[in-house]
């Protein structure tokens, strides 16, 4: 089962962390400049990667890529560190990066995350190795966009995620006679027919905020517009403007007709993607990654999605679509900044392109192109592809803190707490 | 006779005054001293002195995880050290038969919490949850709750599982604490015409008057530590109903990566537990100078 986010015990994966940052080996490194990548090449040594855990599946490719790459390199250890996903994002990768034995390679969310990374002497320019060297001819050039800040490349590629779209039961869909809303109207009948058959029409489990903090971000996005989201959401604007309490307005009118589950709040994302796979409820907003775990969970469910339905009046891209580049960042402390280039060069061959997707994970990297996948992650990674707004989700691409603000405020009128005019309040004052 | 060596205490106490140096003190000294700064954890970091106490006298989710913790504290003395000390009586009153009893009650105690919380959090499930569907089943609709996403429901709902927990581990206490009670002064009490209700309360009880209060401090600073039940059935939620200040401190530190913010909210913590413990030494003395002069 693939997840990208999960609950999990603290102790054991800040322990974890601990044990990882802690560990200690040897480096015995020898000068050996390359053309145009200004490092320091070694002969012997530890190659230490960190990232949050991809799930059994991909653990199990990446351990192969780490034997495939120690052979090729004797006197060379690699250091896998599969840190618990929550904890990676937040504390986890800057106390690793802090470490005595910081990892060598990491992985990071294009955004935000990633120009933090290069401001605090974490991210290596991987210009010249992505224009020219090793890592050069694996991605189309367009590819290396998101990973770019002050003009250097800073993100070596590996997956684009949309990280929401709205998942609808097939079956129960054609029972009941209705048809995937692409409107906000449509969605608003889709819910009273769904209601009136007595099941849930939209499950979420928004327990950790982010679940529906993030598809209901890219609804005020639609609203608002994506230059308004972006400038309130980096702190250069406020959310208590008539925009936002309009944008908030659509989520009160959500909760109003019962669109969503009333235990969306309390409930995990996996307990709501649980009443989605078990028939009670017709849709479930999440991102891309339902597809491999519907197929382990609910073989039988005969599901596809369709993307956030078109928002009445709405400022934003009634097209825009909510996703983020993911991939891998080279340490700018790193003494071993060419074989970690050669180890990413390695990863992105078209012999572990296809284990990974195999691993249903679907690299970004040209040899996938042509690979036979799911009909709907591929029109998922079209859809990406060729849309032309891309919006950020608020924990990757914004300040985390400000994130949490926005997912509380969202979750407050979701749930009935907070009135739209509140929320825009609250969630300013906060910020502020 | 040798000669003294001023030295050799302290060469005893040296191995455990350095473990209380390294463990305690040097980490409570950093952080109070990280209090005062605005740091996320990793990077530099920038003093900005009594800011992050000045922040903290004006939030309002910091204040009202104290009040959620207080009521918690309340509802644990009932349902952990009351309940505790009357299944205790209970069973000292009716010895035979007892043990599965004691260990039936006792046996949650040793289910880590974390499991406890999974376990309660499919008990509580809304729509799948087994409280529920009993309710259902029963015809009782009506009182069927989204228990840890009503904020009316949710610190109430943490509390009975607490209570689950933890009274079978005071009704043990209690229960060898009554074992201590000597049997002429029921056996007098029972010849004056006393009901067992009345030995208990009038006889047992006031004998036993120390393990309550070490169950009741225990109760109360328990529950100043309470986290993990918390964490994992709500993580404060909803809208913050179940927020107490250990939940609320590592989201900041953890989450939100403001280290100098959560370091002020421990040192507060650190302050009101202690006069919290304080006012309970005084209430103790207090009693103890009472009962002299009575």
């Amino acid at each position: 089962m693939i997840k990208i986010k999960s609950t999990a015990v603290v102790a054991l994966a800040a322990a974890s962390a601990l044990v990882l940052g802690a560990c200690a080996s040897s480096t015995d490194t020898t000068s050996d400049n390359e053309a145009g990548t200004n490092t320091e090449s070694v002969s012997e040594g530890t190659l230490r990667f960190a990232m949050g855990s991809p799930g059994e599946a991909q653990i199990a490719v990446w351990d192969q890529v780490a034997a495939q790459f120690e052979t090729a390199n004797p006197g060379i250890d690699v250091e896998m560190n599969y840190v618990d996903d929550d904890l990676y994002q937040t504390i986890g990768l800057p106390n690793l990066l802090s470490g005595r034995d910081a990892p060598d390679v990491y992985f990071e969310w294009a955004g935000s995350r990633l120009a933090e990374r290069y401001e605090g002497g974490y991210a290596a320019d991987l210009t010249s190795y992505m224009t020219d060297g090793v890592l050069s001819g694996i991605w189309e050039d367009s590819t290396f966009s998101s990973g770019e800040y002050n003009d250097k490349l800073l993100l070596v590629p590996h997956k684009a995620d949309v990280t929401n779209v709205l998942w609808y039961n097939v079956d129960m869909f054609n029972e009941l006679g209705i048809t995937p809303p692409e409107t906000w109207s449509e969605l608003m009948e889709v819910c009273r027919v769904v209601s009136e058959a007595g099941f849930i029409p939209m499950a979420s489990g928004n327990k950790d905020f982010w679940a529906a903090g993030n598809w209901l971000g890219h609804l005020t996005s639609r609203v608002v517009g994506e230059d308004v989201y972006d400038s309130a959401l980096a702190q250069r604007t406020s959310f208590n403007t008539p925009e936002w309490v309009e944008a908030f307005g659509y989520i009160k009118e959500l909760a109003d007709n019962g669109c969503v589950n009333e235990s969306a709040n309390a409930i995990a994302d996996n307990e709501g993607a649980q009443l989605f796979f078990q028939g009670e409820a017709a849709m479930h907003p999440i991102g891309s990654w339902l597809v491999s775990w519907a197929i382990g969970e609910a073989p039988d469910l005969n599901f596809d999605y369709v993307n956030l339905p078109a928002m009445p009046n709405g400022a934003g891209d009634q097209d825009s679509v909510i996703g983020v580049v993911t991939g891998y960042v080279i340490n700018e402390k790193s003494p071993m900044k060419d074989k970690a280039a050669e180890f990413l060069a390695l990863a992105n061959n078209a012999e572990f392109v296809a284990k990974f997707i195999e691993a249903e994970a679907v690299p970004l990297a040209l040899s996938a192109a042509n690979a036979e996948l799911d009909d709907r992650t591929a029109r998922l990674n079209s859809m990406l592809a060729s849309s032309n707004t891309i919006v950020g989700p608020p924990d990757t691409d914004y300040d985390l803190e400000v994130a949490d603000f926005f997912y509380r405020a969202v979750a407050a009128v979701m749930g009935g707490v907070s009135t739209p005019e509140e929320a825009a309040a609250e969630l300013a004052a906060a910020i502020e | 006779m040798k000669p003294h060596k001023p030295w050799v205490p302290f060469l005893f106490v040296a191995p455990a005054l350095t473990f209380f140096i390294f463990a305690v003190l040097v980490p409570m000294i950093a952080t109070a001293g990280f209090s005062f700064t605005d740091w996320n954890g990793f990077g530099e970091f920038s003093f900005v002195g009594f800011a992050n106490y000045i922040e903290l006298a004006s939030d309002n989710i910091f204040a009202k995880s104290f009040t959620n913790v207080f009521l918690y504290i309340l509802a644990t003395l009932v349902l952990e050290v009351l309940v505790g000390l009357c299944l205790a009586g209970l069973i000292s009153v009716q010895k035979s038969g007892s043990l599965w009893f004691r260990v039936a009650l006792f046996a949650p105690v040793m289910l880590p919490m974390v499991v406890v919380a999974v376990l309660w959090s499919f008990i509580y499930n809304p729509d799948f949850g087994l409280v529920n569907s009993v309710l259902s089943a029963a015809g009782l609709e009506d009182w069927t709750r989204i228990w840890l996403g009503n904020p009316d429901t949710a610190l109430w709902a943490i509390s009975l599982v607490s209570g689950w927990v933890f009274s079978g581990f005071f009704m043990v206490i209690f229960y060898s604490a009554l074992q201590q009670v000597p049997t002429e002064l029921s056996e007098a009490a029972r010849i004056d015409g006393a009901s067992e209700w009345r030995i208990f309360w009038s006889v047992k009880i006031p004998f036993i008057r120390n393990a309550i209060e070490v169950g009741v401090l225990l109760c109360v600073t328990g529950a100043f530590q309470g986290f993990d039940l918390f964490f994992v059935l709500t993580n404060g939620g909803p809208f913050n109903a179940t927020e107490i200040p250990t939940t609320l401190l590592v989201r900041t530190v953890f989450r939100n990566a403001d280290v100098g913010y959560g370091s002020a909210m421990a040192v507060v913590l650190t302050l009101v537990i202690l006069i919290v413990g304080w006012m309970f030494l005084r209430i103790r003395k207090w009693n103890d100078q009472k009962e002299l002069r009575t």
